[in-house]
């Protein structure tokens, strides 16, 4: 099969080229410029890019789905909502780089995130399984080095765990591509869809092996174990862009072949294994959540939860469901980029802002930070007034309608352990206690106040004015 | 808009308090707050017929912030203007600018709870009105278990709540039913949906077994905060029933009846008899508060108009009393610095007018004829007798006499006896602690003699009083 390239195809890739240019050229300026690059050179010129492939992406939004490359990238408003998402994340986790990322290592910092953004909006717009590994591999390679960035034994071990376990799910994913390609004879998400497929085992057992890969890359209990050790020795930027865009271009691709790529009557059976491991993932990330003594495995037991929030309201396979998937993602993302903001603007060398301990009286020391720290919290909680209080009740709502209550049911009771977990936090900042020696210092980080403010006032709005996406049906061809 | 003024106001200006360097000696911050509060009673007292609406979700079931009294939470919001302006002018917490900026908070998001028009607007100040609480008992309170167990019963409610109210609006199609008289809900879902509902309003009212939080919460937490939680707070469950369980869901209410009165009367028991064991003054009031709102839930459940008269005029009244019990304990605890009545006793020699200020809480409390809550209690037995529940109304006279008995007890224990001579003797009411109480034993007074103007409202227009006279014809 012979595929005419026009200039329809790289218009639909458009966002992707720009971001990854963009990752080029502060590589070249570093090259050219006689010091390093600037922190803020570096940060602000990758933002613009971002921002620049944001808007290329969002004009194309309203006009009908394009399939490029022969069906290997589609771009439509499903792909575009997502890899708007991780944009948000990209730029939100790019502009909280700060020490321990010294300057000579900026510029590669820069670019690593950037073209891992481009992975996963690859992801995000995949419309078959070559390119989803393509994507999920530029991802993780970036990952892996980012992970090992900051000079501490943590750091590099989280890398050289996450390229393990993570290696090992690729593997399986691979596995299952390898045999889906063998049921349908095809790489293309479209040809998954064909009946015929029904009552193929390959298709059954590719399908299977494919959602393990899936549900590893999302952290579902139980192939959630490396989450937690990896946020943790990860440096905070890095464990914001991790915690945000793995799982928006995860779930993308997790959508699109649920939504569009199986066979009809198959999906109710083939991922009940999914609802069942998100039950789990609510209920056990949750619990995990209470030991935590550090920020980052705290987020990381949160994202595992919270995960099994979104899946809620995609179980059922409605059009509603995706739409609230989707507003829950989206404020899931700012809830996160604005913890990781705060913690951002406590750190110095050594990242204090991650120590949960050095909140202890936060709330007198810096009472506008510890506000912000206490709404994000509690926007994760799903308390109210937050797009978390609007998007636990339309997920709810969502999960009853599609005759999944049951899920419902977890979600209630995995919140409601959840809710210690956070104010444990909030109790922390504000509880009188007058024998702390916490970290006292804080470094000038006007990116990260402006980046915390920006997240609080969008999810207000977001609780009040509660748009959701309705471009978004996912399609394959 | 008004509504919203209500609702805005006193959460901004709360929140804004929050802020800035602490300074002992202000005294801005509670002028500024019982200007507010007092703003808000006036504007609560305007409120009257008035709606606001703002379109908030049309999928997956129509939503709106939606404002505006009802002919029965317009009393409970004048009842919350008061006490909070009470509750402010009696603040004498360390700093106290952002003490009284929790007050504030509380107040705007509990008007917004009472307000709601929408199921969802509702479920949204249900949680809302946590926060305030749980802040101030991890800043001023005693214990931190305190504020855990506070905040994790109630959210545990409110989480079944939006559970409920989120199958409600699938099953209805619209959340936007409070005060609406058309709704009536039935199918194979709506028993969980009305279990979902039960179970929040129970933990909140709170009613045995699930009152355990409440005695150290409402010992743990300040005087003036608590004044407001136990009087109207606690009121949020017993609304709740009113205004949307029996409104929209009379059928199964009707089906479980037997169980709240159940729960109610057990309530009343328990609550009564623990109170006389207490020796912490404020514990025993907070165990008089689930006697005597076991009274209310019994009153709700018996589906006779004139008991849920009843249950509205005391719902007002213990709001009314039990404040002005918990600001002149807080008076005590401030001179004493004890409210065991262990140590206390003979308060009342060196400061006559708050023996007469306890005296006259207490004496509501008990039910005197010619006080508020004297007028509730009669008015509930008499309808609870006549929808034909002669050993509920039988019972729940045995704690009405406990009443007296350990009212008097804690009053005595405090104001009577000898002197001690290891406590402090401190100056007696000011002026400005006088002028704190006065709103509500006026009210209390004015209620007691004329407590027509509670019962207005037309029952009927809560569909589960008439299906029952349909039914006992």
């Amino acid at each position: 099969m012979t595929i005419n390239v026009t200039n329809a195809d790289w218009n639909a890739v458009a966002p992707i080229i720009i971001v990854a240019i963009t990752g080029l050229l502060v590589l070249l300026l570093d090259l050219l410029s006689p010091k390093n690059i600037s922190r803020y050179a570096a940060i602000l010129l990758g933002a613009a890019g971002m921002i620049v492939a944001g808007v290329v992406a969002s004009l194309a939004y309203w006009s009908p789905a394009y399939v490029a490359f022969g069906g290997a990238f589609i771009q439509s408003g499903f792909g575009i909502v997502f890899q708007l998402i991780i944009l948000i994340a990209g730029i939100g986790s790019l502009i909280l780089v700060r020490p321990p990322v010294q300057n000579e290592r900026i510029a590669g910092a820069t670019a690593l995130m950037l073209w891992g953004t481009c992975g996963a909006m690859l992801m995000a717009g995949a419309g078959n399984l070559m390119v989803v590994f393509l994507g999920l591999e530029l991802l993780s390679l970036a990952l892996y080095c980012l992970c090992g960035l900051a000079d501490r034994p943590s750091s590099r071990e989280s890398a050289l765990k996450y390229l393990i376990l993570s290696s090992t799910a690729s593997g399986f994913m691979l596995y299952g591509m390898a045999l889906l390609f063998g049921a349908s004879g095809s790489v293309a998400f479209a040809d998954l869809a064909n009946p015929a497929l029904a009552s193929s085992a390959l298709l059954w057992v590719g399908g299977g092996l494919f959602l393990v890969g899936i549900a590893f890359k999302l952290s579902l209990v139980p192939f959630h174990a490396w989450s937690p050790d990896v946020y943790e020795g990860a440096p905070l930027p890095v464990t914001a862009f991790m915690s945000v865009a793995t799982k928006a271009g995860t779930l993308a691709v997790f959508a699109r072949f649920m939504y569009a790529a199986l066979p009809a009557g198959t999906a109710d059976r083939l991922l009940l294994p999914i609802w069942i491991v998100a039950a789990i993932s609510m209920i056990a990330g949750n619990v995990g959540m209470l030991a935590q003594h550090d920020l980052k495995r705290l987020i990381a037991y949160s994202g595992i939860a919270q995960v099994g929030y979104i899946l809620t309201a995609l179980a059922g396979g409605t059009h509603l469901g995706l739409r609230y998937a989707i507003y829950y993602l989206a404020a899931y993302t700012f809830m996160n980029l604005g913890a990781f903001a705060i913690a951002t603007t406590m750190s110095g060398d050594r990242e204090e802002g991650s120590h949960l301990a050095n909140y202890r009286g936060y709330g007198r020391r810096n009472p506008v930070g510890a506000a912000l720290m206490t709404f994000f919290l509690l926007a994760m909680a799903g308390l109210p007034p937050t797009a978390g209080f609007l998007g636990k009740i339309l997920i709810l709502s969502s999960s009853v309608g599609a005759g999944y209550a049951w899920l419902g049911v977890v979600l209630i009771i995995g919140t409601a352990i959840s809710l210690y977990a956070y104010a444990k936090v909030v109790r922390a900042m504000y509880q009188r206690d007058e024998h702390v020696h916490a970290f006292e210092g804080h470094a000038p980080a006007p990116l990260a106040w402006a980046s915390a403010a920006i997240c609080f006032v969008v999810i207000i709005v977001m609780t009040f004015y509660p748009y959701t996406p309705s471009n978004v049906l996912p399609i394959v061809k | 808009m008004i509504e919203l003024l209500l609702i805005l106001v006193p959460v901004v200006i709360g929140a804004a308090m929050q802020f800035g360097r602490d300074d002992e000696n202000e005294k801005w911050s509670r002028w500024t707050g019982a200007l507010v509060a007092a703003v808000m009673f006036f504007l609560a007292l305007a409120s009257r017929g008035t709606e606001w609406s703002f379109r908030w979700l049309s999928r997956p079931f129509t939503s709106a912030f939606h404002f505006g009294p009802t002919a029965i939470s317009y009393w409970i919001v004048l009842l919350l203007a008061v006490c909070t302006f009470s509750a402010i002018l009696a603040v004498n917490q360390p700093r106290r600018r952002r003490f009284i900026g929790q007050l504030l908070m509380l107040e705007g998001t509990m008007m917004g709870l009472f307000l709601a028009r929408d199921l969802l607007a509702f479920a949204l100040f249900w949680d809302a009105m946590l926060l305030p609480v749980f802040f101030t008992l991890l800043g001023w309170g005693g214990h931190s278990g305190t504020a855990w167990r506070y905040f994790l019963y109630n959210f545990a409610g409110g989480l079944t709540l939006l559970l409920a109210t989120a199958a409600f609006g699938m099953l209805y199609g619209s959340t936007d039913v409070i005060g609406r008289t058309d709704v009536h809900l039935v199918g194979a879902w709506v028993p969980w949906i009305f279990i979902g509902f039960s179970f929040a309003f129970l933990v909140k009212t709170p009613v045995w077994p699930l009152h355990t939080w409440m005695p150290i919460t409402y010992s743990d937490t300040p005087s003036p905060m608590v004044a407001v939680v136990s009087a109207v707070q606690s009121k949020a469950g017993l609304y709740g029933f009113i205004a949307i369980a029996m409104a929209t869901m009379p059928d199964y209410v009707k089906t479980y009846a037997p169980w709240l009165i159940v729960l109610g009367i057990v309530s009343l028991l328990y609550g009564a008899f623990i109170a006389l064991t207490q020796n912490d003054a404020k514990r025993i009031v907070a165990y008089s508060s689930l006697s005597h709102l076991g009274l209310i839930v019994v009153a709700i459940a018996s589906f006779n108009p004139i008991a849920l008269q009843g249950a509205v005029l005391y719902i007002i009244a213990h709001g009314l009393f039990s404040a002005a019990i918990f600001l002149t304990l807080g008076y005590v605890e401030s001179r004493e610095e004890t409210r065991s009545l262990v140590r206390l006793g003979g308060l009342g020699a060196s400061n006559p007018r708050l023996a007469g200020a306890l005296c006259i809480a207490a004496l509501a409390a008990l039910g005197l004829p010619g006080l508020a809550g004297f007028v509730g209690e009669i008015v509930i037995l008499t309808g609870v007798f006549q929808a034909g529940l002669v050993w509920p109304a039988i019972l729940a006279l045995i704690p009405i006499v406990l009443a007296s008995a350990y009212m008097l007890r804690l009053f005595q224990g405090i104001m009577n006896g000898p002197e001690v001579p290891d406590l402090p003797v401190r100056a007696d009411l000011n002026w400005i602690e006088g002028l704190a109480l006065a709103p509500l034993v006026i009210a209390l007074v004015v209620l007691g003699v004329n407590p027509h103007a509670l019962t207005t409202f037309n029952p009927s227009a809560y569909n589960a009083t008439t299906v029952s006279q349909g039914a006992s014809k």
